[in-house]
């Protein structure tokens, strides 16, 4: 099979899917407790003119079957519907808040990468010394401690005692925010930003470093025992090149997975991190949209969550293929 | 033949120090390989057959450790002991260092064939890819003639469109092929000497056939000599031209392949001889070793073998033989372990036959360690 039939093949195998993920988010966003009008109208919860009046505009007073297949509709056209709190259309409130947690997710897993790999295959070349005992220590810390606290704590340390860097916020390389209108240059819009995303980056970075860290040791020290390794060491192949190549290609296959499928994970994450770092992203948009039932903001939302998982797994899949010569496109033997 | 040797083992020792304790792999072996002949390194599995042959290359893995006698190649110490001023065994001054054993023997000097064809090339680069690695390292030549050399050495050992299967990988080889690029990575280095460590364990009898012809063919055409590690007496009748036959981390005879075969002057390799299955033998007649091979942390005392061994006597428990010449042929000694031979003046003729003679008890469960 072609790696374009491939891709397609897969991509038909997501409709089900995602169609299964609609139908729940619906049911539970919709016959979960309490409900979007009477939040609206604080104090007139018993005009029931205007209540009436407001669920015949969203149509709400339609039977849920109907509503579900109204939103279907909607959504096979491109159309997320409108946000009953912010009376706006659901696809542009997500537009304008996805950018920062993209930002801050994405960022969170350059930092997770680029500190894991190099750690993990150190641990393994030192295997059982003092390298390989911290790493297994700042693992351990990484995958026991929640993300918001450490989120917390590095505000505590080095936004509030040292005041290195903000303890809110994100600006945007992309979108100068108009109170930095003092900054001249591109490099110190950057610099600013960078200072305002380190501490949320790490915070949400450190649970997927030390994940992939620990797997990138275990893949190494397997790699190093491989026969392949000791028929390079034979022909005279040096440590270092066997160390960061012959053993480490072979090492990688696994991180893929793991980057692949944890994105939903850190998306998650992301919800509390922005929480803790007061950043207007999608996880703050997501979390007031639950709390105010907002059915189609929360539908739109958990949708687009869905969306991207379902297209991870499947790029996870296809690089697998692209990068592990033994994997073929969906074939059987 | 000339008189020097091309690789010259003396009283070689290997050690892995377990929790268990001190594994003695190899424990004082010697033996010699001259230029254009294969050497035959026999013995059943934990004999310390691979461990000895990895030993010559300085790679054995931790916790295992070269701790005692010496390793000439061309007149060059690849490893040698020597004790010093404060009476502490250190490494000569004339011992090649761990870069120059890397650079200067491994691959270019001596090369190795695994025992593995399924395991020993790397999954995730192409076949030519790992062949032209391993030629610019050791030839010192360009990426390009490198490349042209893989398909030349490729097309060498018999791999059909050369030019195509240098581009694949090698799930896509077979277990007879993959043995072959690991043959044809052997000879593309030009060494002298090579190691190959059970090369046709891990294949079908009649590929272990073609490659053995291979092999043969080959070492006529470069004249280059081997080490040929195994534990099947019919692929060392078939190639080899000198024997050393292992057990239990011990050489125990050591002859040119024709004494040993038809002069067989220890009862081990008899034992091994006479467990093999021929085409003139039932399974009925043939006879397994009783027994199996103790491990090498805790060996028995006196000679190794006795507690299996027909022949042993009382004085076998007491006194450990070394390998004296019991006779010669074709001017190479005729090496042999066992007290029985008249070399050994301990009284083994007065001494009473241990109780229990394994023999009496034979025709139970074969117990020999295959692999």
């Amino acid at each position: 099979m072609g790696l374009l039939r491939y891709t397609g093949y897969r991509l038909l195998q997501a409709i089900p899917v995602l169609i299964g993920i609609s139908v729940i988010t619906f049911l539970l966003a919709n016959l979960g407790p309490g409900d979007p009008v009477s939040l609206m109208l604080h104090g007139q919860e018993h005009d029931q003119e205007l209540i009436r009046a407001i669920e015949q505009r969203y149509g709400l007073d339609k039977p849920l079957h109907e509503r579900y297949v109204t939103y279907m509709s909607g959504l096979f056209r491109g159309d997320l519907g409108q946000s009953i709190h912010h009376n706006r259309p659901v696809a542009d409130l997500m537009l304008d808040r996805i950018g920062p947690t993209l930002l801050l997710v994405l960022s969170a897993y350059a930092f997770a990468l680029v500190t894991a790999i190099p750690l993990g295959v150190l641990a393994a070349k030192r295997r059982n010394e003092p390298t390989d005992h911290v790493s297994r220590l700042v693992a351990l810390f990484g995958v026991s401690t929640p993300s918001f606290w450490i989120g917390i704590v590095l505000i505590l340390i080095f936004a509030v005692t040292l005041g290195w860097f903000p303890s809110s916020g994100l600006i945007y390389p992309w979108r100068p925010p108009s109170t930095y209108r003092s900054i001249d240059g591109h490099l110190e819009l950057y610099y600013e930003s960078f200072r305002h995303l380190l501490l949320p980056m790490i915070a949400l970075g450190t649970l997927q470093m030390a994940t992939i860290m620990r797997v990138e040791r275990t893949q190494m020290i397997e790699s190093l025992q491989g026969e392949y390794v000791k028929l390079a060491r034979a022909y005279g192949v040096s440590e270092r090149t066997i160390l960061r190549k012959h053993a480490f290609q072979v090492a990688q296959l696994p991180i893929i997975t793991i980057v692949g499928l944890n994105l939903s994970t850190a998306i998650g994450g992301a919800v509390l991190i922005e929480t803790v770092f007061n950043i207007n992203g999608m996880g703050r948009l997501f979390i007031n949209a639950i709390s105010q039932n907002d059915y189609q903001l929360v539908m739109g939302i958990t949708m687009m969550l869905g969306t991207l998982f379902v297209v991870g797994v499947i790029i996870t899949d296809i690089s697998y293929a692209y990068i592990d010569p033994r994997v073929t496109y969906g074939e059987t033997d | 033949m000339s008189s020097e040797p091309l690789l010259r083992v003396e009283n070689l020792k290997t050690q892995f120090f377990t929790d268990a304790g001190t594994v003695r792999a190899v424990d004082g072996i010697s033996f010699e390989v001259y230029e254009g002949e294969i050497v035959g390194l026999v013995g059943e599995s934990g004999a310390g057959k691979s461990v000895a042959s990895m030993s010559l290359l300085r790679l054995v893995e931790r916790p295992g450790e070269i701790v005692g006698g010496e390793v000439t190649y061309k007149g060059e110490t690849v490893f040698g002991l020597e004790e010093g001023p404060d009476g502490e065994l250190r490494e000569r001054e004339e011992m090649l260092s761990n870069e120059a054993v890397r650079e200067r023997i491994r691959g270019n000097e001596i090369a190795v064939i695994f025992q593995d064809p399924m395991e020993s090339l790397n999954p995730v680069f192409t076949v030519g890819g790992q062949l032209r690695e391993v030629i610019e390292l050791n030839r010192g030549l360009s990426k390009e003639a490198a490349r042209a050399e893989a398909i030349e050495m490729l097309r060498e050992v018999g791999i059909p469109d050369p030019e195509e299967r240098y581009e694949e990988y090698p799930h896509q080889f077979s277990g007879g092929m993959r043995q072959r690029v690991l043959i044809a990575m052997a000879l593309a280095c030009e060494p002298s000497l090579i190691v190959a460590d059970e090369p046709t364990t891990a294949l079908d009898v009649t590929v272990e056939g073609q490659i053995i012809d291979l092999v043969d063919e080959l070492q006529a055409k470069y004249d280059t000599s081997f080490i040929w590690v195994t534990h099947d007496m019919g692929v060392v009748a078939e190639i080899c031209d000198r024997v050393n036959v292992m057990y239990l981390g011990e050489i125990v005879e050591q002859a040119p392949v024709d004494e040993l075969f038809h002069d067989t002057k220890h009862p081990y390799t008899r034992a091994l001889l006479n467990s093999m299955p021929r085409p003139d033998r039932t399974v009925a007649e043939l006879e397994p070793i009783e027994g199996v091979m103790p491990e090498a942390i805790s060996p028995p005392s006196g000679c190794r073998f006795h507690p299996r061994c027909p022949d042993a006597r009382e004085v076998c428990r007491r006194v450990h033989p070394e390998p004296e010449e019991v006779a010669r042929a074709d001017s190479h000694p005729h090496n042999a372990a066992c007290l029985k031979h008249d070399a050994f003046d301990v009284g083994y003729d007065g001494s009473a036959p241990l109780e229990g003679d394994p023999r009496t008890t034979a025709g139970g469960s074969g117990g020999e360690g295959g692999e």
